[in-house]
């Protein structure tokens, strides 16, 4: 069985190496939050302030 | 041989103008970072986007109708194109200038992915303290700035990674063994955008998308960059000694807010390129990469497959799989960066099947979606009400008091890869390890002496034909840093060019 075919959709799941203590963590790079979903309250209160319309009237023109 | 840097152009707009002039705005917006009068110190003979990698040259570039027109009202306007352009270089090393009618920052060129993020971010602070200028001007908070790609008309503007090559690698090499990565990519790296659009036509809202850039990607392999762009840009524009080295030029890459997307972004490019360098990539030749990358982009749910001209079907996921497998096997245990992506890839990719909710904070398109579905729960919208349509362009306002991914950044619910220290460095300083930061230190050092500069070269003045420091093949970090000690030292550009090139007849 070649490579690729091993990794066809059905042959899942993927098994990636497990995951050591990155140096970053205490200070070098990327920090994790501890839970999944972060609270909402602030973010909603944010969000409501958006104007609706605001994408509406939003012209750029072409860049690259 | 590692090094990278991210040019973003900005969206900008003037909330107290029903039609805003993006070229006197984007101008009049560098201009306020200056506190000394706008010098052209730009050098721009070292710049020809008409050189094609695949070894033609083209006669010109292609834009779109509505472009063509504007492009003729520019040329009535009442300044030079070195005025419209406005090209400042800061004494990071960075280019802050304004590109087709964007606010445009440049980072300078970084060998570890750390200073890269570092230096996207500072080019945040840079655009945002110019707007707080000029609106302080305005009085009012009238000029708005957003790291995106798209105005939801049909009209996109680019982020574009760029990694120097060895050229003995063959192009052909480089397209075949990045192409099908490039389609799949957006998985890790799609700053998501809600509805479908296209170049010159309109908006249809309420499709979640994982890209912003998906539905602009018109062809494989082009030199365009305005129009019928391309998954791979062929631009042959190195920047660098053209006989040892090439750019790879790739605007198929969303602006990503979050610092750890764009350092997977990146680093996951960097290691596919190291792989292609060592013949190394998995055999995945796509059936159709254009519409592959618009099939991955409109499924949210991961369960789109494309065809491989081989036969069979691949999903996005399985194409990341593999190019991460052939990177494990090849590139494990070479140094603590290539682990560090190599073990966060995994990661990424693990999650996007059993926990999506902690790449929240993380990737650009899970946030987004995230922060889009919890809205209309609790709003009870439907999925093509233009709110949403709002709220996606205001996750990408740089204003710390409205943008939607800063607010939760400033909440603590975002993974940093840098902290704020790292950042106020990089506003003002460049790469200790790389030319970029010789630019920057150059420019801090005599700045009354420069009479040009470009990224191979700074030019100084002061004797009766200006003086070059030719940065072309200066790559070797040790280099770098031998540099940096005799321009530190140096009491003038002079010493300093007579001083290193004593050092490099030493080092020869």
């Amino acid at each position: 069985m070649s490579k690729i075919t091993t990794l066809e959709r059905r042959e899942r799941p993927f098994d990636p190496m497990p995951k050591p203590t990155s140096p970053s963590e205490d200070g070098g790079g990327p920090r994790r939050p501890e839970t999944g979903s972060p609270d909402k309250d602030n973010l909603l209160k944010r969000m409501r302030k958006v104007d609706p319309k605001q994408a509406e009237r939003y012209r750029q023109r072409t860049g690259q | 041989m590692r090094l990278f840097g991210i040019e973003t152009e900005y969206g900008i707009t003037r909330e107290d103008q029903e039609v805003v002039d993006p070229v006197v705005e984007s101008m009049k917006l560098v201009r306020a970072h200056l506190t000394r009068a706008f010098e052209k110190t730009w050098d721009y003979s070292g710049e020809d986007p008409r050189e094609d990698a695949r070894g033609f040259r083209v006669s010109g570039l292609q834009q779109d109708r509505e472009e063509d027109e504007f492009v003729k009202q520019d040329a009535h306007r009442p300044f030079s194109f070195r005025e419209m352009k406005s090209d400042l270089v800061l004494p990071n090393g960075a280019r802050f200038y304004n590109d087709h009618t964007h606010p445009e920052y440049s980072t300078p060129e970084c060998r570890t992915l750390r200073d890269l993020i570092a230096h996207d971010r500072a080019g945040e602070r840079i655009l945002q303290r110019a707007a707080t200028r000029r609106n302080r001007a305005l009085s009012g908070p009238h000029v708005q700035l957003y790291k995106n790609n798209t105005d939801f008309h049909g009209h996109s503007y680019g982020c574009h990674d760029n990694y120097l090559l060895p050229r003995s690698i063959p192009f052909s090499s480089v397209t075949a063994g990045l192409l099908p990565f490039l389609v799949s990519r957006q998985l890790i790296a799609g700053a998501g955008k809600i509805g479908v659009e296209a170049q010159e036509s309109g908006f249809r809202p309420g499709l979640f998308q994982l890209s912003q850039r998906a539905d602009f990607m018109e062809t494989e392999l082009s030199v365009d960059t305005m129009y019928n762009r391309p998954i791979l840009n062929t631009r042959d524009e190195p920047h660098a000694d053209r006989a040892k080295y090439r750019r790879l030029h790739l605007i198929i890459g969303d602006a990503n807010m979050c610092e750890y997307a764009t350092a997977l972004k990146v680093g996951t490019t960097r290691v596919v390129l190291e792989l292609i360098a060592r013949g190394a990539v998995p055999a995945l030749e796509l059936d159709n990469p254009v519409v592959a990358v618009k099939e991955l982009a409109r499924d949210p749910d991961l369960k789109a497959v494309v065809r491989r001209k081989a036969g069979g079907a691949l999903s996005g996921l399985d194409i990341q799989e593999a190019y991460w497998l052939a990177a494990q096997k090849t590139l494990s245990g070479q140094d603590e960066e290539t682990e560090w992506i190599l073990r966060e890839w995994a990661d990424t990719l693990r999650l996007l099947t059993s926990d999506r909710s902690r790449l929240v904070g993380r990737l650009d398109w899970v946030t987004k979606l995230w922060l889009l579905e919890t809205f209309v729960r609790e709003e009870r919208l439907s999925w093509d009400d233009p709110w949403l349509t709002s709220l996606d362009l205001e996750y990408h306002n740089i204003d710390p008091a409205r943008g939607l991914y800063l607010g939760l950044e400033t909440d603590g619910n975002t993974t940093r890869v840098t902290n704020e220290a790292d950042i106020e460095a990089a506003v003002s300083t460049g790469p200790s390890d790389t030319r970029g930061g010789i630019r920057g230190l150059c420019i801090r050092r005599f700045p009354d002496q420069i009479k040009s500069v470009q990224w191979e070269r700074v030019q100084f003045t002061g004797w009766l034909l200006p003086k070059t420091l030719d940065m072309s093949d200066l790559f070797d970090p040790d280099a770098v840093k031998a540099l940096t000690q005799v321009l530190e030292a140096a009491a003038s550009p002079a010493d300093a060019l007579k001083a290193w090139s004593q050092r490099k007849e030493q080092w020869q």
